[in-house]
């Protein structure tokens, strides 16, 4: 809304001439405020022909925007393009209420309609006052004013209005405009935010940028979606600062509770710092297992609420003909915004604005104020467009906890959660679950209907009130579980009871709340009697109905599908295709008991089921919706094709998995997978015409139906009732084998113990303190002033780079800080922790004082300077094989780096390997190399090849194994394989698992770019060596292949190529569906970039898990590294999981990626130990 | 081992830019945070939504998982580059008349996707063009309306190929 380039508010409305506005007054304004403090605008009309109106709900991608502008300009007999609409903001709009229940065109817009008429007819009276004429000659068509009979031009608005500022009291009530005149009202109409949305250019809250913004971060406790009892707010023990120490551009870590918070300059060195931070948290107690809902909600303390109670239903109940006693269970779902949510915050002296995504502006505004103490009125909140919620995502959480960090740091501050931030803590739609009693009396009459219905929920508090203690940790209890708790059939007898329940998990209203599990049970329940009775369900519906409108719905929703009567399931059969046919119908009630009715839904679902795989697909909805009068069609439409897309994905794949301590487990859509293009039913929309009947809320009908039509279709198709969703491969499997229910998942271990290598270094721990002790074996060589880099040539010196590279000095001489050569690099070794040195030219702390013959003597003998022993973890045995005019070289290089000044730090070894003398026995032993003999009768390549690979390369001191005192073996067991940092070196020679033998040209390829396409990519320890060989000229490169690929047996490259197409065919996503957890766990987290054969080019595309190397390995190690640590490679970078997936997710991972990917592979053993050393490790 | 921050030139919609950062870093904030570019929007950081697509040469990138350091010397185009409002790309504007979006946040993700996939295969079936789309989410459930444009899209353009 903009004028001249300024902003037009709600206060510059109040204060300027030329207006008509509809006004109430402002909710908690003092009754002397001046108008623009104490007056809300619903409606304005300028003399320059603008149309502004102003509704406190918000669009939340619904298309609300644009119906409520079609409403205003229908009764106002404007065009649509006039109408501005300004929404949910507090400085600007009324308050009323969240946006919720889909009661946005059902109950608030009428003020804004009702206003349009007041303008209307007050316009009618100015006019009819400026040409001297009744009102009734005057006429307005199109916001053009003028005589009926057109005698004369029409009314200019600005000589009508002139500078009067005309304040209409909002009226209570008005007469609308006939439907029969209504031209823009029931008219499909395109939305006005698409253009913007599909063009890049709507600013979305995330999207907010103020001068000065700082980027936060949040560190959320461990109780992930616990948000009620004793611990809640009390856990946090420490937060150790110092750990973020070395990311640049912190500003600030805020605590207060278990609010934990980092401000930094910069996005991503906030997100950095959160996953950097340390952070010590009390363990706390488990509330409930909620692996097991039906279980856990059957225990879960409960008030019980009759909510009806007719007939005498124990009496009915004991003279049933035929009696069905039945239960039925909803899991948990996230509403899965698609993106995390995001606020920005500006905490002044003065007051603070905050820019949300909220869909409760008000309520928002009243928790901040409790949070900061800040008065109400002097908080604004400005809501712009955010990632669709469906009922309740972290939007609320999010604007409080900037809000915290920019009071820390007086800044504005944007604060993103993380994806595993919004997966964990986003109040849940609540798991539920209905018993029913029930049954058939005399001729098939409904007899008898006991509901019980238990439903775990609250409004999900902000969560900053929580974490901070401003408000109390118990729980509340929201009376919410009654939403269509009504059957929608004459049962003779009837009792509903509903039972009032704290969370559980932290959980609010999700789309269809309660009413969509009270729906599944209802319309489940009345199509098992339809079968009882002998009757067809549809017809059995319509005999026990009352509601004329519900009839006629499902009259034309059932002709319109080309409903066949029948009787009992039909299993038609293609070969393993099962077929069939459900239908369910329901009003959503919703609101406090007895509640609100909105649109009326129908659903006809046709499944095929694959009996062999359990697998369901949902083919076709033809869905039917009574909306009343719609506003605009087009919008209804869009919002019913969604809610069927989103309810089938609810149906058919979700549910939250929790771990032992009821914390949320799915942290991504690997874990919580939901409907892809591919499993989209084709959808049939049936629009009811009623224009004569008040509008209706349309936002969440139409999901009503969905879980009955589609397991009445499974039980068409199958004969098989399922009454527990989802209806995944692996249950309806289990049900179509008569296992009535699935194997829980095992009972992990809550403590576990610890690694044998751990065990072995606490043995010798005792010793640790000694490691800094050093004896001076050899003679010590003088210091000498630091050569002056001039003396060596620039040809010299830039040989030595490339020998330096070759050689990855920076690799382990380079600290997490990134300054090179400066050491402080740890290395675990099986003997303790060594600590790299620095090697910069610095004479106080570096080598800048060491001639070059006490450089030669470290690299080829190992002995410092002083004349001490060096650890062989430094491999001075490979680097003993370098030529002198190399080695000149390196030291040429190393001298002209900068100098740093940074002390060593000692290192950490165990006894023995402590004792640096006992070294000097370990090199008579094992250091016997020397400058290696060429081999005449190899090529020129192969003997340069060899000299790199075991001179500087020093590819045998990972990729050899060691023995017991940790020197490499060598003989038959050359470059066999070996470790380094917790990864496995795999074998280079004939020894390499890889499926396809590593020849010349793939050697190459990794070496150059860090990927061969048949085995994979660099990763681990090995990426930075990669990284550093980007400096070596490709001849060196290509001698080290030549001289690789001579230890191994090559394929030909036809039959490598045969093989790795066989291979490619055989492992490729046809053949595998996502027929258990775990496979749509790797469909949801890796196959986006590791499947293969796509058609759209993607530039992350990561290796072919078919060929790679680490999938073929002999254990996990590198695999589980991979998934943990992630990392980059010449052509990518795969991102860590280690944040999003939790151990066993990580080890199911694993075990499906090896049987599907190396299916000739045995099964690995141990990988659960494997997870948690891997885990261990990078803590 | 972090490698240290330095400075990378970006060639963004036929524009250079340089921006400073540590070479892992991903290309998404760039583009989000040192050159302003809204449309791709960051959803999950692990390159498993889609909601971040750019195009690099050509190819679709998810850019939360993205590296600056690779993205260096190529030629990265974001929704902004393809067209804008008063002059949208044929494929945004299939998009507009196929009203395919609701709350929009993944949209970008499915135009750049669409854009990607149409170039090397023009006239796809439908079947072709859900599997195009198949590593992209929405939850909104605009699926009906983005496979219509992308086939609105497909159709124009072959019309456009037969005049």
């Amino acid at each position: 809304m903009t004028q001249g380039g300024r902003p037009l508010t709600r206060r510059d409305l109040l204060t300027q001439g030329g207006l008509i506005i509809v006004v109430s007054p402002r909710k908690h304004a003092p009754a002397d405020a001046l108008p623009e403090e104490g007056l809300d605008i619903h409606l304005c009309l300028t003399a320059d022909e603008r149309v502004i109106a102003f509704c406190g709900h918000v669009d939340l991608g619904t298309g609300v925007r644009t119906a409520l502008a079609q409403i205003v300009a229908e009764e106002l007999d404007f065009p649509f393009a006039a109408v501005e609409m300004v929404l949910g903001d507090t400085e600007q709009t009324p308050d009323q209420g969240p946006t919720i229940a889909s009661e946005t065109i059902q109950v608030t817009a009428i003020p804004l309609r009702i206003a349009a008429t007041q303008i209307r007819r007050e316009l009618v009276a100015l006019a009819a006052a400026a040409l001297d004429c009744p009102d009734e000659e005057i006429d307005i068509l199109g916001g053009v004013v003028s005589r009926r009979d057109k005698a004369g031009l029409p009314l200019c608005l600005k000589t009508l209005l002139g500078n009067q500022r005309l304040l209409l009291p909002l009226a209570e009530k008005a007469d609308f405009k006939p439907v029969e005149r209504h031209g823009i009202v029931g008219r499909p109409i395109e939305r006005v935010d698409i253009p913007a949305k599909i063009t890049g250019q709507l600013t979305y809250v995330h999207d907010v940028r103020v001068p000065n913004m700082l980027h936060g971060r949040v560190v959320r406790p461990p109780y992930a979606g616990l948000d009620s009892g004793d611990f809640v707010g009390h856990c946090l023990l420490t937060v150790e600062r110092d750990s973020i120490a070395h990311i640049p551009g912190i500003r600030a870590v805020v605590v207060e509770g278990d609010f934990v918070g980092v401000v930094a300059e910069r996005e991503e060195q906030a997100a950095r710092a959160a996953e950097a931070l340390v952070t010590h948290w009390k363990d706390f107690p488990a509330p409930a297992d909620l692996r097991d809902v039906e279980n856990a909600l059957r225990k879960h303390p409960a008030t019980a609420r009759r909510l009806v109670d007719e007939g005498d239903v124990d009496a009915a109940l004991a003279k049933l003909e035929t009696r069905l006693d039945r239960t039925y269970v909803w899991p948990y779902h996230m509403h899965g915004s698609i993106g995390p949510s995001c606020a920005v915050a500006d905490v002044r002296q003065d007051g603070i604005t905050v820019w949300t995504g909220s869909q409760n502006p008000y309520p928002l505004r009243a928790d901040l104020a409790l949070l900061t103490g800040v008065p109400a009125e002097r908080i604004a909140v400005i809501r712009h467009e955010a990632a669709g919620c469906y009922g309740r995502n972290c939007a609320d959480d999010v604007a409080a906890d900037a809000v915290l960090l920019s009071r820390a740091v007086g800044a504005p501050v944007r604060v993103q959660l993380t994806r595993e931030q919004e997966h964990l803590w986003e109040p849940k739609g609540a798991g539920q679950l209905m018993d029913i009693a029930g049954g058939l009396g005399p001729g098939g009459s409904l007899a008898a209907y006991d509901f019980h219905t238990r439903y775990p929920s609250n409004a999900a508090p902000t969560l900053a009130l929580l974490l901070t203690g401003r408000i109390p940790n118990q729980p509340a209890t929201l009376k919410m579980g009654d939403r269509t708790a009504l059957p929608p059939y004459a049962y003779e007898n009837m009792r509903v009871t509903a039972y009032d329940m704290a969370p559980i998990v932290r959980a609010s209203w999700l789309r269809g709340v309660s009413a969509l599990p009270n729906v599944f049970a209802h319309e489940s329940y009345i199509d098992e009697l339809a079968h009882e009775a002998g009757v067809d369900p549809v017809a059995f519906r319509l005999r026990h109905m009352t509601d004329e409108r519900a009839a006629e719905l499902t009259r034309a929703t059932a002709k319109r599908a080309g409903w066949q009567p029948h009787v009992g399931p039909r299993m038609d059969s293609d070969g393993d295709i099962l077929r069939g046919r459900g239908f369910a119908q329901a009003r959503y009630v919703h609101g406090n008991w007895p509640g609100v009715g909105a649109a009326w839904a129908a659903w006809v679902a046709d499944v095929a089921v694959n009996r062999t795989t359990g697998e369901v697909t949902v083919s076709r909805v033809t869905v039917g919706q009574d909306t009343g009068m719609m506003i605009n069609p087009a919008g209804v439409q869009h919002q019913i094709h969604g809610n069927v897309v989103q309810s089938t994905s609810r149906v058919l794949r979700e549910e939250v998995t929790f771990s032992d301590t009821t914390a949320v487990a799915a942290r991504e859509w690997g874990a919580y997978p939901v409907l892809t293009f591919p499993q989209l039913p084709a959808i049939d929309v049936m629009l009811m015409e009623r224009q004569h009947e008040p509008p209706l809320g349309a936002g969440e009908s139409a999901s009503v139906p969905s879980a009955a039509a589609i397991a009445n279709a499974v039980f068409d198709a199958t004969g098989v009732r399922f009454r527990e969703l989802p209806l995944t491969p692996e249950r309806v499997l289990a049900g179509l084998n008569g296992r009535p229910v699935l194997p829980k998942p095992p009972q992990a271990k809550r403590k576990r113990g610890l690694g044998f290598w751990s065990k072995l270094g606490g043995a010798a721990a005792a010793a640790v303190t000694l490691a800094a002790v050093s004896f001076p074996l050899a003679p010590k060589i003088a210091p000498i002033a630091r050569p002056d880099p001039s003396t060596w040539s620039a040809a010299t010196i830039e040989r030595g780079r490339q020998l330096a590279a070759l050689g990855a000095c920076a690799v382990c001489h380079t600290g997490k800080d990134g300054v090179l050569y400066a050491g402080g690099l740890a290395l675990e070794t099986p003997f303790g922790t060594v600590m790299t040195t620095n090697i910069t030219p610095d004479a106080g702390t570096g080598i800048g004082n060491w001639s070059y013959a006490a450089f030669e003597r470290a690299m080829r003998a190992g002995i410092h300077r002083e004349g001490s022993q060096l650890y062989p973890v430094f491999p001075y045995t490979h680097f003993a094989k370098t030529t002198e005019a190399d080695m000149q070289a390196l030291y040429a290089f190393l001298m002209s780096q900068p100098a740093v000044s940074r002390q060593n730090e000692p290192s950490q070894l165990t006894f023995p390997f402590n004792l640096r003398p006992l070294m000097a026995l370990w090199n008579l032993l094992y250091n016997r190399d020397t400058e290696a003999k060429p081999e005449p009768a190899r090529s020129a390549d192969w003997n340069r090849g060899r000299y790199l690979v075991d001179g500087l390369g020093h590819c045998s001191a990972c990729h050899s194994p060691r023995n017991a005192l940790g020197a490499v073996k060598a003989g038959p067991a050359y470059l066999t394989g070996g470790v380094a940092e917790g990864w496995e070196a795999p074998a280079l020679t004939a020894a390499s698992r890889a499926p396809i033998p590593w020849g010349e040209a793939d050697f190459y390829a990794y070496l150059r770019t860090g990927h061969s396409a048949r085995h994979g990519t660099a990763s681990g320890p090995m990426a930075p060596v990669v990284e550093e060989f980007k400096q070596l000229p490709d001849a060196d490169i290509r001698a080290m292949s030549v001289y690789l690929a001579s230890l191994t047996t090559p394929l030909p490259e036809a039959e490598a190529a045969a093989r790795s197409d066989a291979i490619l065919k055989a492992t490729a996503s046809a053949a595998n569906p996502g027929l258990s957890p775990a496979a749509r766990l790797y469909g949801g987290a890796c196959a986006a970039c590791h499947e293969t054969g796509r058609v759209v080019p993607l530039a992350n595309q990561g290796p072919a898990l078919g060929l790679s190397a680490k999938v073929h390995a002999e254990t996990p190690t590198n695999l589980v590294n991979m998934l943990m640590q992630g990392g980059g490679h010449g052509s990518g970078q795969m991102p860590a999981f280690r944040n999003a997936l939790d151990d066993r997710q990580i080890a199911d991972l694993a075990a499906y990626v090896r049987g599907r990917f190396a299916p000739g592979q045995p099964a690995w053993n141990g990988v659960a130990r494997i997870v948690e050393n891997a885990r261990a490790a990078i803590r | 081992m972090t490698r240290p921050a330095r400075s990378f030139a970006l060639r963004v919609n036929g524009v250079e830019h340089r921006v400073e950062g540590e070479p892992d870093t991903p290309l998404l904030f760039f583009l989000r945070n040192d050159l302003a570019l809204n449309s791709p929007k960051f959803g999950c950081g692990l390159g498993e939504c889609g909601a971040c697509t750019v195009l690099l040469d050509g190819a679709t990138a998810r850019a939360c998982a993205y590296p600056v350091r690779l993205a260096e010397g190529r030629d990265i185009v974001t929704l902004e580059g393809l067209g804008t409002t008063e002059a949208p790309h044929p494929i945004q504007q299939a998009f507009i008349d196929a009203q395919a979006a609701q709350c929009g946040y993944c949209i970008n993700g499915m135009i750049m996707t669409a854009k990607a996939f149409l170039d090397v295969k023009p006239q796809p079936s439908e079947i072709e063009v859900r599997e195009a789309l198949r590593y992209n989410l929405c939850r909104c459930g605009t699926h009906v309306e983005i496979v219509q444009a992308v086939m609105l899209a497909a159709a124009r353009g072959r019309r456009r190929e037969g005049s």
